[in-house]
């Protein structure tokens, strides 16, 4: 495969934007029409991930370290679509079609044959990671929601039940899909550690005008059913660090590091640990009771709420960063943070300027699945 | 805002939507007004995906046509194929369109509800503090107007009143007392209970070792430890006022004599209001 051959061909179809994924996707559905029931009525963000994934296919295709696992993680990821090893070269065919007719007439049979071959490949690192998922999971697993609470006007947390067991690591997420959304996945943290009767907590949090989150919210009840895919994203306690942990949460970002203080009150020696736990009116604080339990619970556990956008609020004001500065004295801890995109940045700038180390800094990272 | 099914879905009415405010007493918006355009759109929806599919079907007949030769003449297969793809991207446009025109709708309506939400609380919160404030002024007004007049209620009311508060604290007085005396019987009742449980386990099985000597009668549904009174009703052998297990005779029901109302218990309720010299004996 000449890679420089590759990349050309590939930037001059990618110039045309979601004109090329848009083309891709009809292709396909034309020639394969019961394709298309496998996925939602909008296309536009399944555009978008098509080119993301392709993009960084191309872009990392001589680095085989990191696009070997993103290949596995997407091959695994996809069988909770249904996705079956025959449809890769469907697929295959209508990409060749695409990129033909986006190239004209820099198209040619050379060209032709790198893509052959290095989708070849693409396909068989999926379809054999898979295949050995397989053997150990369910192309997704149906649950059942056992419990569900509104604690907000915004925030609902639900207790689900997997039929078959689901294992994850604390900090890990799943895309859930509800039957009021079909073929429409959003990932969601667990909020616990794994427990004995399998049950898995969720945070969610309504988007305004999201379709999903506003269903999990509203209109999923006890006794719903929902699918959810298989465990991804790499927070994780760090087991082989002896040092004390500081927990930045914004909102609902505090489902995952919940999960990591659950496992933590399952260890022999639990490092101390302070959570902040940031929202931006005292009552958008919607799980202070259990907090207030678990640090009744657990000595080694500090829980300070923040409160960002009520000036009379009695404790700290202002938003995770500040308080952080505030009452937490960064001297050689380990940080975890999950939270808006602007709270994670803005909490690790913190943490950065009180001179914590990056590689100490660990966020919610969805990698190859929210591409 | 009602929609007749037959009106045609389009962003600008969705876009345009306007809803009468909710009742009286209620916020929001007319709640059967936005469930009816919630259908409306989802009906719109629908059809629009049954004339993509049919599109699709056409495309893929018309398509069946060229292959098979039929339009020889005209465009060529593979023009034609890509012709197909343009009218279903089209096809598939148009509905991210109606899907993403109907998300914007709702995030805007959430967001103006949003915010009418967060100033009715921020009124509520003024007035509430306004109201407080008033309560502070008028009971510190009343206050002065109370310390003002020297001695407003007449002699003999004040001291009915008197009476009245004497009465009271002589009562929880006599209340407490009685409470703590019974507690305490109680639980001398229950170590009783359980000695006699221990004693009577002990007794039975010295009956069965001597068969012939009758120590207990023989009474169905009867234990040891335990008394059966006349009404055949089990109480317990502590119970009873020798205490050890017997159950002869009627003297077995009611409680023992340490929790029995004494003379100097007050009845409950009181009947007739008691003047303070009758609580205390």
């Amino acid at each position: 495969v000449d890679e420089r051959r590759l990349k050309e061909s590939f930037a001059r179809a990618a110039a045309y934007g979601d004109e090329v994924a848009l083309f891709f996707y009809s292709h396909l559905f034309l020639s394969h029409p019961e394709a298309r029931e496998m996925f939602p009525v909008s296309m536009a963000v399944q555009r978008d991930k098509l080119l993301n994934a392709l993009g960084r296919i191309v872009a990392e295709v001589s680095s085989h370290d990191t696009l070997v696992p993103f290949l596995q993680g997407l091959g695994r990821d996809h069988r909770k679509f249904g996705t079956l090893a025959e449809h890769y070269p469907a697929v295959g065919a209508s990409l060749l079609a695409t990129l033909a007719h986006f190239n004209g007439t820099d198209w040619s049979e050379d060209v032709a044959r790198d893509w052959t071959e290095a989708y070849a490949v693409v396909a068989q690192v999926m379809t054999e990671a898979a295949t050995e998922d397989e053997t150990r999971n369910p192309p997704s697993w149906q649950a059942t929601v056992v419990g569900h609470e509104r604690r907000t006007i915004d925030i609902a947390v639900l207790r689900v039940a997997p039929d078959a067991p689901l294992r994850y690591a604390p900090g890990q997420s799943v895309a859930v899909e509800c039957e009021a959304r079909p073929r429409l996945w959003r990932y969601y943290s667990m909020a616990n550690a794994p427990r004995h009767d399998g049950t898995i907590e969720f945070h969610v949090r309504v988007i305004d005008g999201g379709p999903v989150s506003s269903a999990l919210a509203r209109s999923v009840r006890v006794g719903s059913r929902l699918r959810l895919g298989a465990p991804a994203g790499t927070l994780g306690l760090d087991m082989n660090s002896r040092r004390n942990v500081v927990l930045a949460a914004g909102s609902t970002g505090l489902a995952p590091l919940k999960a990591i203080i659950d496992q933590a009150a399952g260890l022999g020696d639990p490092p101390r640990m302070h959570l902040v736990f940031g929202a931006r009116t005292a009552v958008d604080l919607y799980d202070l009771a259990d907090l207030e339990k678990m640090t009744a619970r657990w000595p080694w556990l500090t829980v300070t709420p923040a409160v960002s956008a009520e000036p009379e609020y009695r404790g700290e004001t202002g938003t995770v960063a500040d308080v952080i500065g505030r009452r937490v004295p960064i001297t050689d801890q380990d940080a975890y943070i999950c939270g808006s995109s602007a709270m994670v940045t803005a909490t690790v700038n913190r943490l950065r300027s009180l001179g914590m180390p990056q590689a100490r800094i660990y966020v919610e990272d969805f990698g190859w699945s929210e591409s | 805002m009602t929609h007749a099914n037959s009106e045609l879905l389009t962003p600008e009415r969705v876009r345009l939507a306007a809803f009468t405010p909710a009742r009286l007493g209620r916020r929001g918006l007319d709640e059967s007004e936005v469930r009816s355009f919630c259908e409306w759109v989802s009906d719109g929806l629908r059809q629009l995906l049954n004339d993509n599919s049919m599109l699709q079907a056409e495309v893929l007949r018309l398509r069946g046509r060229l292959l098979d030769g039929e339009g020889k003449h005209g465009v060529q297969p593979e023009d034609a194929h890509v012709q197909a793809v343009h009218v279903l991207s089209m096809a598939q446009q148009t509905a991210d369109r109606y899907v993403a025109d109907a998300q914007e709708y709702s995030r805007e309506l959430a967001g103006d509800a949003r915010m009418r939400r967060d100033e009715i609380v921020r009124e509520a919160k003024v007035r509430a503090s306004m109201i407080l404030e008033q309560a502070h002024t008028s009971a510190s007004e009343a206050a002065g107007a109370v310390r003002a007049t020297r001695d407003p209620v007449p002699a003999a009311e004040r001291q009915e009143l008197q009476a009245e508060i004497a009465y009271l604290r002589t009562f929880s007085d006599v209340c407490r007392t009685h409470l703590r005396a019974y507690m305490e019987s109680l639980t001398r009742s229950i170590e009783e209970w359980e000695r006699a449980e221990r004693n009577g386990a002990l007794t039975a099985r010295d009956s069965a070792l001597h068969s012939s000597q009758h120590v207990l009668p023989r009474t169905a549904g009867t234990r040891p430890g335990k008394g059966v009174n006349r009404a055949g009703r089990v109480v317990p052998a502590a119970c009873s006022e020798s205490g050890g297990g017997s159950a002869r005779g009627g003297r077995l029901s009611g409680p023992s004599r340490s929790s029995r109302p004494s003379s100097r218990l007050i009845p409950w309720p009181p009947q007739s209001r008691p003047t303070p010299s009758s609580l205390v004996t």
